[in-house]
């Protein structure tokens, strides 16, 4: 791993130049909202951000995302599979929180047994440019309730930290490494800036306000699937997909064909368990037929079900879905609220 | 506490403890700063937590509706002597109360199911106004302390004045009594006589054709298709939306600027004459889309050719359920 410092001002310029090369998916201002977006050609990004509205996975996740072209003919059906091939890509300014969702969604969609092609080509090809918070960038981030850390990106390539006048930049993959030349003049870091690092990544740690007891509520989910609880919770929730569409973990999707004549294209497009048809059998019968029991699931899932499956809370603390519900449920209360119950 | 506040407590306490109503349906103080959530209070300890003040955004009609719905479903296998009634009392400022009388002209529910609590309504506070103001910056605190706003941002305290905050719908509304209720938590207060209602529109229509699909097409390629618009509005009830059917299929699954504009254009045009201009799904939209510019040119319409205002009177048809010789079809024959 390398260590090395840069000129605050440099960094907007050297995404820039790396732009020229490579697609560069980084943090964009639009109105008063920040998104994550391919950069278009001389465009900067947006470094003053303190998170964006959307999560950086519809790089490797998209919304809508095209499988595989298929044709009927009087031979039968001819497959064409979606031949688009990735050029190498960068990811640019990604929050640390946002990084872990990486690993988690790895988990999912990059098993040894099971291996989604359409995620993990995607994901080898691109580099992750993490860039650290030195100070947590929301009153409602609670990373390190989760798991995370506002200053350290663990699955990250390079990872940028804010100095005083300077970056930090360290390169900590040999993908990272082998974008060393595009950044420039870069001045070897010396142990001063790495201490410097270090406290401010502890006063990073120091200023998240937000806290919630998230792995002490796992043995009560285990044993309380039926509980009066879940009866108080899910009466506002208007059961759209804001909190699952703008969550960097969430991964439910659902695949469908969409035909014209004797032409079609088989789609995936990401699917959320606070909708009705989410769970809708072809009989008609919904096991989850209300909004009690998809509240419950989305629940289970992210703080019990995955912690069985892959021994991790499906939730980075970005506070995303607290920030954005148009009904203000606040995932950070009712986890408290189960943990009083304990 | 004001004394709105105040006499929705009582009210809704005397509802619950005389038994004459299972839920009280109104808004309770949130966990961030100037919001707040819908809240459904079944017992009368609970009284306190309702609140009303301008950060009380959402229409509550769509939960009367769904409580009701859902009731009258769980019912339908219950013998019939062992069928049970139920009544939800509401916090309605206008918009709510003229959602409401909507539900009642398309026969949804009895009136006898409900017991509105009306509130005079000076508006509520607009996020995506409130954002700008702020240049997108989080609130960390706030509160409102008469006709001001006060503020803090990671950039420091600010003070803002509501009425520059204020939601363009609730700026223009002429509704802020509710138009029907069984109780009023406050005295009426005097409408806002707006001379150019419709300017939004006016200045919109103005435009060059093809400035106008710029920016409908700008705005629709930020939907995310969460559904939250749909999910908020009154108005939007049907039991299978035409987004959710497969066979056939209206609407692509995909994110995409075509389908996109589909579901919103086919959402938009099953509000004509049913819109209240609550600006609910404005508000619910975590991306900002501007829908309120073209469902403000439906209810122009509805004005201009019908003489109507969605949900203004109980006893009034609307046009969609109606006909008569003279109806306007101008529309029709001689599109502009």
């Amino acid at each position: 791993m390398e260590a090395k410092l840069i000129k605050k001002a440099a960094l907007g310029d050297i995404v820039k130049k790396i732009a020229g090369q490579k697609p560069v998916y980084a943090p964009v201002k639009e109105g008063s909202k920040v998104h994550f977006k391919f950069l278009a050609k001389g465009e900067s990004p947006f470094l003053a951000y303190a998170n964006s509205v959307n999560a950086p996975k519809n790089l490797f996740f998209p919304q809508t995302e095209t499988l595989m072209h298929y044709t009927k003919t009087a031979r039968g059906n001819e497959l064409v599979e979606e031949s688009e091939t990735f050029s190498e890509m960068v990811l640019f300014g990604v929050r640390p929180c946002d990084v872990r969702s990486f690993k988690l969604l790895d988990m999912v969609f990059d098993q040894k047994q099971y291996s989604d092609p359409y995620y993990v080509e995607k994901r080898e090809r691109t580099t992750i440019i993490a860039l650290a918070c030195r100070q947590p960038p929301f009153s409602t981030c609670f990373c390190t309730s989760v798991g995370g850390h506002p200053a350290q990106a663990d699955g990250a390539d390079i990872l940028i930290s804010e100095l005083d006048d300077d970056y930090l930049v360290e390169f900590l993959s040999p993908k990272g490494e082998k974008l060393i030349k595009l950044f420039g003049d870069l001045r070897a870091a010396d142990e001063a800036a790495l201490n410097r690092k270090k406290e401010l990544s502890d006063e990073a740690v120091a200023a998240i306000k937000s806290h919630i007891p998230a792995t002490e509520i796992k043995t009560w989910l285990d044993s309380n699937f039926e509980h009066p609880f879940w009866d108080s919770i899910h009466q506002g929730c208007l059961a759209c997909g804001t909190c699952s569409y703008l969550c960097p973990t969430c991964h439910c999707f659902d695949i469908r064909d969409e035909a014209q004549g004797d032409d079609g294209i088989r789609l995936r497009t990401w699917d959320s368990c606070m909708y009705s048809i989410y769970s809708q059998e072809t009989s008609g019968h919904n096991p989850r037929p209300g909004q009690k029991q998809r509240w419950r699931q989305r629940l289970m899932h992210k703080f019990k079900y995955f912690v069985d499956n892959y021994d991790a809370i499906s939730c980075v603390g970005c506070g995303r879905c607290v920030m954005s519900c148009p009904v203000n449920t606040d995932i950070r209360k009712i986890v408290n609220d189960i943990a009083k119950l304990n | 506490m004001n004394s709105i506040e105040e006499k929705i407590r009582e009210e809704a306490k005397r509802l619950l403890d005389e038994k004459k109503v299972d839920v009280v349906i109104g808004y309770e103080t949130g966990t961030l700063p100037l919001q707040t959530a819908p809240c459904f209070i079944t017992s009368s300890d609970e009284v306190d937590k309702l609140v009303w003040n301008p950060c009380c955004k959402q229409n509550l009609a769509i939960y009367v509706h769904s409580a009701l719905t859902q009731h009258r479903e769980s019912q339908k296998r219950v013998k019939p002597e062992d069928k049970k009634a139920k009544i939800v009392a509401v916090v309605a400022r206008g918009c709510t109360s003229r959602s409401l009388v909507i539900h009642l002209q398309e026969k949804q529910y009895n009136r006898e199911d409900l017991v509105i609590i009306g509130v005079p309504c000076q508006g509520y506070i607009d996020k995506n106004k409130l954002e700008a103001k702020v240049d997108g910056l989080e609130v960390i605190t706030g509160s409102i302390d008469g006709d001001a706003i006060k503020v803090e941002t990671s950039k420091g305290k600010t003070e803002l004045s509501l009425i520059e905050v204020t939601a363009d719908n609730c700026l223009e509304c002429r509704f802020c009594n509710p138009v029907i209720h069984d109780f009023m938590a406050g005295e009426a207060i005097p409408v806002y006589e707006s001379d150019d209602e419709f300017a939004v529109v006016d200045e919109f229509a103005a435009l060059p054709e093809a400035d106008r699909w710029d920016y409908f097409s700008a705005e629709m390629n930020k939907c995310m298709r969460c559904y939250a618009c749909r999910n908020i509005c009154p108005s939007c009830y049907c039991k299978v939306c035409f987004v959710e059917q497969s066979q056939p299929e209206w609407v692509g699954a995909g994110v995409n600027p075509s389908d996109n504009q589909v579901f919103q254009i086919m959402r938009m045009f099953h509000m004509a004459g049913r819109c209240v201009d609550c600006g609910s799904c404005v508000e619910v939209c975590a991306e900002g889309v501007d829908l309120r510019k073209f469902l403000k040119k439906l209810d122009k319409d509805d004005l201009d050719l019908y003489e109507h205002r969605a949900g203004a009177e109980l006893d009034k048809e609307a046009p969609l359920s109606t006909f008569r010789e003279n109806d306007a079809e101008s529309f029709i024959f001689e599109p502009k």
